[in-house]
């Protein structure tokens, strides 16, 4: 076969930084943009009254504004406070990396950022973090990065989560990352097509850390192999040994991260619950960018502080918790407030979605080859890896939002239908189904885009999520069919069932 | 534009049936049938377990009703399509269905198929998406397992000798599909790539034997004929494309297919088998190592070098890159093909469609139309 002298990097990137079909100028990026905003965050103090939140948002533009106003509502500020001071120490160590001789890798969320922070030369940042940021934080939400990556024509059904981050690096004058750890592969195509891309785009290293889709014992050995694989890599590129010493520093700390997930989790199984429905959100967040530093643990000790005292204090934003819903796969990123809030407000409670299904172990730190194998475990089961990336996609899924489902007292499932995320489209039937066969879950398919707005307004995935709860899960409440009812009250002079009677296990209204 | 004769025209009415009529004698004779759909599958193993491989296929078919209930409308037409047979009793033919990770839309065409209507024997082939020696060591031991769970499923045993007959056999077929190809390569092609097409989706659909007696006569009849009077040579690349009728159509505006690099095509027989391995091996190598699919990472430049040979090769004017609607791999990775090509002065056409829809082909027309008068006329 022949061979082409040019690089790839030359064959596919045109003249100048700009992506064919857009105009040849740099363009500010997303992540100069996003971590310029959190400079400003950096100043605010760690507690703040309603009037200085009040002059803040003078000061921001809209989008920001809006999203600003959701997360410093007062019975979640200080935790919110607590995240974006980990996002703005993890934004401000990016941004520093190379001045201090740091190489950043680009990694997806399903890829536990510990393994990059266990190394002194290397620092972890996450396409979906800073594509949820750009949607959260940035004036037009990013959809100018997304329109970015359509110019060069890859197709409209690629993930926004990947499409936003990755059309800022096509399409701008972007920072950077020095490699790529793609560890989508084999657990979703399209995020690891989208790697692979910026990767011979931009001519960065791309180290492969493949998910075996099989879950026996030769299976997870295989991928034991593959994670051991990926740190050699790493030390090659880094030059630089990942010691015994470095790696137990690391994971003791995403022990502790991990005791204060769990306890955040048994939190959770409380009724009303009393975490923030926001808190899901910071939570994963928190996971996919610091895991294993002291800024985490300074974040997550905040969720479970304010949790803890909002347990104790038996407050709750609504009159009555109406229903316990667990989405089972990614949320709607981009109006914090008409979502995470509006649930609460009307007493749907947010139990997390597939992105907080995380599973946290303890780690043993006796030794170097405990603590590989301890960390490719906590990698093996990150959300999507665990999940679509196991041996059988609807099973493995089934599994774990079933788990979730029982241990939490869910009593309303829903698929938030993100519409790019093919894996779970193609077995959300399945889901459905077994949901409600194993425990008696219904579940609410919804069509969406997770991080654009375009595709379903937030006023009608409100409406339908309204609907189902008033509809199938009051009704379920009773226990009892509307024409059933009717005939017993026919036939019957006992009272109406009260509300709360004739619930299954596991209810625990 | 063509000139049809007997044994070819025998090939091409077969090609068109599902459970045609080869499959038919072969289950009346108390043989059993093997489905399997992702290129990464080796026939040869099920072919020395005594079975008849037969590769999934939808025919460009346009329902997918029943398929719909279960995958969703973001999961490729062409699995629906697949699924829907599935489920509506086209394939009951089959005694067993072999799963591969592929791509995530087939993964899930496969659950579904095994939730709703499962066949008898199923078993799950798991493919790397590397061709490191880790890799390659794990794929070689599936093809093992494979072979196992072939032999307890049907009560058959894959030995040595009886793998390297069906590899002779399997790799006789592909040799004269290299044949039919080498065929369409210079000024006046023996084969329409319609015709080209059915000849190969023959070939996953029959005895092997029985195959080759009939592409001899084909290739018979076809030596010293040729094609002319169209208007552009084409190479088509991309996604799963076993739709007849579309090859049909770009055909019927005056382009003529020469090469392709797909799936259903010259992806699964370019490349010789080695002789020089331990049979098992030698499968792992051809299936993994030399496989030309955008699932496979850190292998785009040799995918891209092989379009660009063959380009030279067909006397290429334009390439068609293809991908059906939702399709992730060949999505993306046609991006990086387009502009590759076009960095090499190759006229590139880069078409989204969906898989067997009647709707959809007035806009293919149009735009092959217009890709053909951008890059010249022939005729």
């Amino acid at each position: 076969m022949s061979g082409s002298a040019a690089t790839l990097t030359e064959i596919l990137k045109p003249e100048g930084r700009a992506a064919p079909g857009l105009p040849g100028d740099a363009k500010e990026g997303l992540f100069d943009r996003v971590s310029s905003l959190f400079r400003v965050i950096d100043m605010l103090p760690d507690e703040m009254s309603d009037e200085e939140v009040e002059g803040l948002m003078g000061v921001l533009p809209d989008d920001a504004r809006k999203s600003l106003t959701a997360m410093l509502i007062p019975r979640a500020r200080e935790g919110s406070l607590a995240f974006m001071k980990c996002l703005s120490i993890w934004l401000d160590e990016a941004k520093r990396s190379p001045g201090q001789g740091r190489k950043t890798f680009l990694v997806p969320f399903c890829f536990p950022p510990e393994l990059v922070h266990a190394f002194d030369k290397g620092f972890p940042i996450t396409s979906e973090v800073l594509s949820s940021l750009a949607v959260v934080a940035l004036e037009g939400q990013g959809e100018r990065y997304y329109d970015m990556a359509l110019g060069i024509g890859l197709p409209d059904h690629i993930c926004s989560s990947n499409a936003i981050e990755i059309g800022s690096m096509l399409g701008s004058d972007d920072f950077q990352p020095q490699a790529i750890i793609n560890a989508a592969t084999g657990s979703c195509d399209i995020n690891a097509k989208t790697h692979e891309l910026i990767s011979l785009y931009h001519g960065i290293p791309q180290f492969i850390l493949e998910k075996t889709v099989d879950d026996s014992e030769r299976g997870r050995k295989q991928y034991r192999r593959n994670y051991l694989g990926l740190i050699h890599r790493m030390e090659e590129f880094l030059d630089e040994e990942l010691t015994e010493e470095k790696l137990r520093r690391t994971c003791e700390k995403v022990n502790v991260c991990n005791e204060l997930l769990a306890e955040l989790w048994d939190l959770h199984k409380n009724v009303p619950d009393p975490v923030p429905n926001l808190f899901s959100l910071y939570t994963y967040g928190t996971r996919f960018s610091m895991w294993g530093t002291d800024a985490a643990i300074d974040a997550m000790r905040a969720y479970v502080d304010v949790s803890k005292r909002r347990l104790k204090e038996g407050a709750y934003p609504a009159d009555r918790e109406v229903a316990r819903c667990l989405l089972t796969y990614t949320s709607y990123y981009f109006d914090l407030a008409a979502l995470f809030n509006w649930m609460e407000e009307q007493g749907y409670s947010y139990l997390g979605d597939g992105l907080d299904l995380l599973f946290p172990i303890t780690i043993d730190t006796s030794s170097y080859d405990s603590m590989v194998s301890g960390l490719a475990e906590e990698a093996w089961n990150m959300p999507m890896t665990h999940q679509v990336g196991g041996e059988s996609m609807s099973m493995c899924w089934l599994e774990d939002a079933l788990y979730s489902a029982k241990d939490l007292g869910a009593n309303v499932a829903i698929y938030s239908g993100h519409h790019s995320c093919k894996q779970t489209w193609s077995v959300a039937s399945i889901m459905r189904e077994e949901l409600m066969k194993r425990a008696g879950v219904p579940m609410l398919v919804l069509q969406g885009d997770s991080w654009l707005k375009r595709t379903t307004p937030i006023g009608v995935i409100q409406e339908q999520i309204d609907e189902f709860i008033k509809n199938v899960v009051s009704e379920k409440r009773t226990g009892k069919r509307k024409i059933r009812r009717r005939l017993e009250d026919k036939t019957s002079d006992s009272p109406s069932p009260r509300e709360g009677e004739g619930r299954g296990e596991g209810a625990v209204l | 534009m063509t000139v049809t004769t007997s044994a070819l025209e025998e090939a091409v009415r077969v090609s068109e049936a599902v459970e045609n009529e080869y499959v038919k004698r072969w289950k009346e004779g108390g043989g059993q049938v093997v489905g399997y759909s992702c290129v990464t599958t080796p026939p040869e193993i099920i072919d020395a377990a005594g079975l008849l491989p037969y590769r999934i296929r939808a025919l460009g078919n346009p329902n997918t009703e029943i398929a719909d209930a279960h995958l969703a409308r973001f999961n490729c037409s062409f699995c629906r399509s697949c699924l829907q047979l599935g489920l509506d009793g086209t394939f009951d033919f089959l005694d067993g269905l072999i799963e591969t990770n592929g791509c995530d839309h087939l993964r899930g065409m496969f659950e579904n198929w095994q939730y709703v209507k499962p066949v008898a024997f199923f078993h799950y082939v798991k493919v790397p998406h590397q061709t490191t020696p880790e890799a390659m060591e794990y794929y070689t031991e599936e093809l093992r397992l494979f072979a196992k769970a072939l032999e307890a499923g049907f009560g058959t045993k894959v030995t040595r000798p009886k793998l390297k007959k069906a590899i002779e056999r399997q790799e006789a077929v592909r040799s004269k599909l290299r044949e039919v190809y080498a065929m369409r390569e210079g000024d006046a092609p023996s084969f329409t790539g319609t015709e080209a097409l059915s000849l190969f989706l023959l070939a996953s659909a029959m005895p092997a034997d029985d195959y080759l007696a009939l592409i001899d006569r084909v290739i018979d009849e076809r030596s010293g004929t040729g094609i002319t009077g169209y208007r552009a040579r084409l190479m088509l690349c991309g996604a799963a494309t076993d739709e007849l009728e579309l090859i049909g159509e770009i055909e019927d505006v005056g382009g003529l297919v020469v090469t392709d690099s797909l799936c259903y095509g010259a992806r699964a027989f370019w490349k010789p088998i080695r002789t020089d391995l331990e049979p098992i091996e030698a499968l792992a190598e051809l299936y993994l190592k030399e496989m030309l699919c955008p699932r496979m990472y850190e292998d785009f430049p040799r995918r891209r070098d092989f379009v660009i040979d063959e380009v030279k090769r067909a006397g290429v004017d334009g390439v068609m890159v293809m991908h059906n609607k939702f399709c992730d791999v060949h999505g993306v990775d046609n991006v990086q093909l387009r502009l590759s090509l076009e960095k090499e002065g190759i006229p590139v056409l880069q078409l989204e469609k969906e898989y067997g829809s009647k709707a959809d082909i007035g806009r293919i027309r149009t735009r092959v139309q217009a890709f053909l008068e951008r890059i010249g006329d022939r005729s």
